[in-house]
């Protein structure tokens, strides 16, 4: 990792400053009803992908590529699959998860076609389900183990369970609402606002678009010398000099 | 569609030949029945050459097994033409539907050496093209049922009554037992199947561009047990086949040198379950060495 320029950060777009044709599909901040009854309002705000390559290029975890989550079939409508591409802020969130999901069993976790991000216009977006909220995740192999049996499924669902409160894993079976050939993860409906975007705007088209470049987190991004810490921790807390960069 | 040739000695002669040609194919044809012991059998024929057209039990009703999914093809190039549909477009390959039934999820029992490459694609996408490659020339029923979802049941009935193709009617997707135990089965005639190629073999169906296309893949047919078995090695058949259990059908467009094509649809269903059977091909054969007569070879 000898990268020292800077990267520029994403861009994040309002969603109602899209062309009419995208906001109509993507549906900002309407309240759609989720299998429970249950009302959410849908994201607002998105990283926009000006392109096929910068979606292969961005990781949004050392393991998970921005493409990782844009994977889809026909299903999603013929727009949304055309490059610039939009996806949810909290896509963020879900990939911190993963990774930690990927960390724990040491393998590389697969998403499944149509198991990232959704739109609200995808033929599986039948009820508000947190793919649209780009908070869900289908698992459909992880290492070499294809996820198609109950014994698979139901061991990985407990790893989850024990890893953190925060996913709700989908039960094994083969009704609604169940899973037989992969595994559902999600985090509910989280919409987030990044810190650079600012709220005091309408909900509806700006004559001035709105939208702003989210900042590098990690100093090396941003150009910082990257140089070795201070030793503030014992070392034996921490392990290895390695553990710095969790 | 019948030519009405002028009262030349000419033609006197050409419909001498053709009404010995049909009697000829009759007892030919009753004698293969009861030699392979056919309990159903269907026949349609149309020379394109000759204009010669000939029919046995047309509109009876078949099981239409894989022969269905030549409705498949058809309703997958009527959405590509209409702009709905483009063939490069990518279909999650996922090994689960959906019963048209009673909407209960059900898997097709697949495995490598049923499916090859699709099976390899398992998880990932593939093409519509590809699919419809391979539903076609493999008769992979994974494939089928995959296109059978991009387009809709609905849309495939839609295609055949555009084009006035009666005597195919499509239900269901492939292994949908939930639907096959409530009575709900694809179906096909020798005329309907008939009719289905005339239009791909005139460029009619949805355009030139469309038939082309379905021609091709059709060429690359892997299995030619059947209509192909009872030609010269120089022909080329745009078919597609339907065997299961008791039944053993093929359909499709012949191409020899220096000649027209010919469409020939040929379903047969046995009492009991048939492993090999060359009833097929000896149809073939027949209509073969028939036309071969009429035209002084
Ligand atoms: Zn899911």
């Amino acid at each position: 990792m000898a990268e020292t320029e800077t990267e520029s950060g994403l861009k994040i777009v309002d969603a109602f400053d899209l062309e009419p044709d995208l906001r109509a599909l993507l549906r900002p901040g309407e309240l759609v009803e989720g299998i429970g009854g249950q009302y959410h309002h849908l994201p607002r705000y998105f990283y926009e992908i000006p392109s096929h390559e910068a979606a292969r290029q961005i990781r949004v975890t050392p393991h998970f590529g921005l493409n990782e989550f844009l994977l889809v079939d026909l299903k999603e409508a013929a727009r949304i699959r055309a490059f610039p591409r939009y996806v949810p802020c909290a896509i963020r969130i879900l990939a911190f998860y993963l990774e930690r999901l990927r960390e724990a069993t040491g393998a590389p976790v697969h998403l499944a076609v149509n198991g990232g991000y959704r739109s609200p216009a995808h033929k599986l977006s039948v009820a508000a389900t947190p793919h649209m909220w780009a908070t869900a995740a289908d698992v459909y192999k992880i290492g070499t183990v294809v996820l198609r049996e109950r014994a698979s499924i139901e061991t990985y669902n407990r790893l989850i369970e024990d890893l953190t409160d925060d996913l709700y894993v989908m039960p094994y079976g083969h009704e609604i609402g169940k899973a037989d050939d992969h595994i559902h993860v999600d985090l509910g409906y989280v919409s987030i606002v990044p810190r650079e975007i600012s709220e005091d705007r309408l909900e509806g088209p700006q004559p001035r678009p709105r939208f702003a470049y989210e900042e590098r987190r990690r100093g090396d991004r941003r150009g910082w010398p990257r140089e070795p810490l201070p030793e503030v921790l014992p070392a034996a807390a921490h392990g290895s000099p390695s553990g710095h960069d969790k | 569609m019948a030519k009405s040739p002028a009262q030349t000695p000419d033609a006197v002669d050409v419909r001498q030949s053709v009404a010995k040609a049909e009697q000829s194919l009759y007892a030919s044809v009753l004698a293969i029945r009861g030699r392979h012991e056919i309990e159903r059998l269907g026949i349609a024929f149309y020379d394109a050459e000759t204009t010669l057209q000939w029919s046995y039990n047309a509109d009876l009703a078949f099981h239409a097994a894989s022969t269905m999914k030549l409705a498949v093809l058809l309703a997958v190039f009527r959405q590509y033409t209409r702009g709905e549909l483009t063939l490069d477009e990518p279909v999650h390959v996922r090994n689960k539907f959906v019963s048209i039934y009673d909407r209960k999820p059900y898997m097709l029992d697949i495995n490598r050496d049923t499916e090859g490459e699709i099976y390899d694609h398992l998880g990932r996408t593939m093409s519509v093209k590809q699919l419809a490659y391979y539903m076609i020339t493999c008769s992979s029923n994974f494939a089928t049922n995959l296109l059978v979802d991009v387009v809709g049941v609905p849309v495939i009935q839609t295609a055949l009554d555009e084009l006035k193709i009666d005597g195919i009617r499509v239900l269901r997707g492939v292994e949908d037992h939930g639907a096959f135990e409530a009575g709900l089965n694809n179906e096909v005639t020798a005329n309907g199947l008939l009719k289905l190629l005339r239009l791909v073999a005139e460029g009619k169906a949805y355009g030139e561009e469309a038939s082309a296309q379905m021609r091709e893949i059709l060429l690359d047919q892997r299995y030619k047990s059947g209509i192909p078995a009872g030609l010269p090695q120089a022909a080329r058949v745009a078919h597609k086949t339907g065997n299961i259990s008791t039944v053993h059908h093929d359909a499709g467009i012949v191409y020899l040198e220096g000649r027209k094509p010919y469409v020939l649809v040929i379903l047969t269903q046995f009492s009991s379950e048939t492993g090999r059977t060359t009833a097929v091909a000896d149809v073939s054969r027949d209509i073969y060495e028939c036309l071969a007569g009429m035209n002084g070879g």
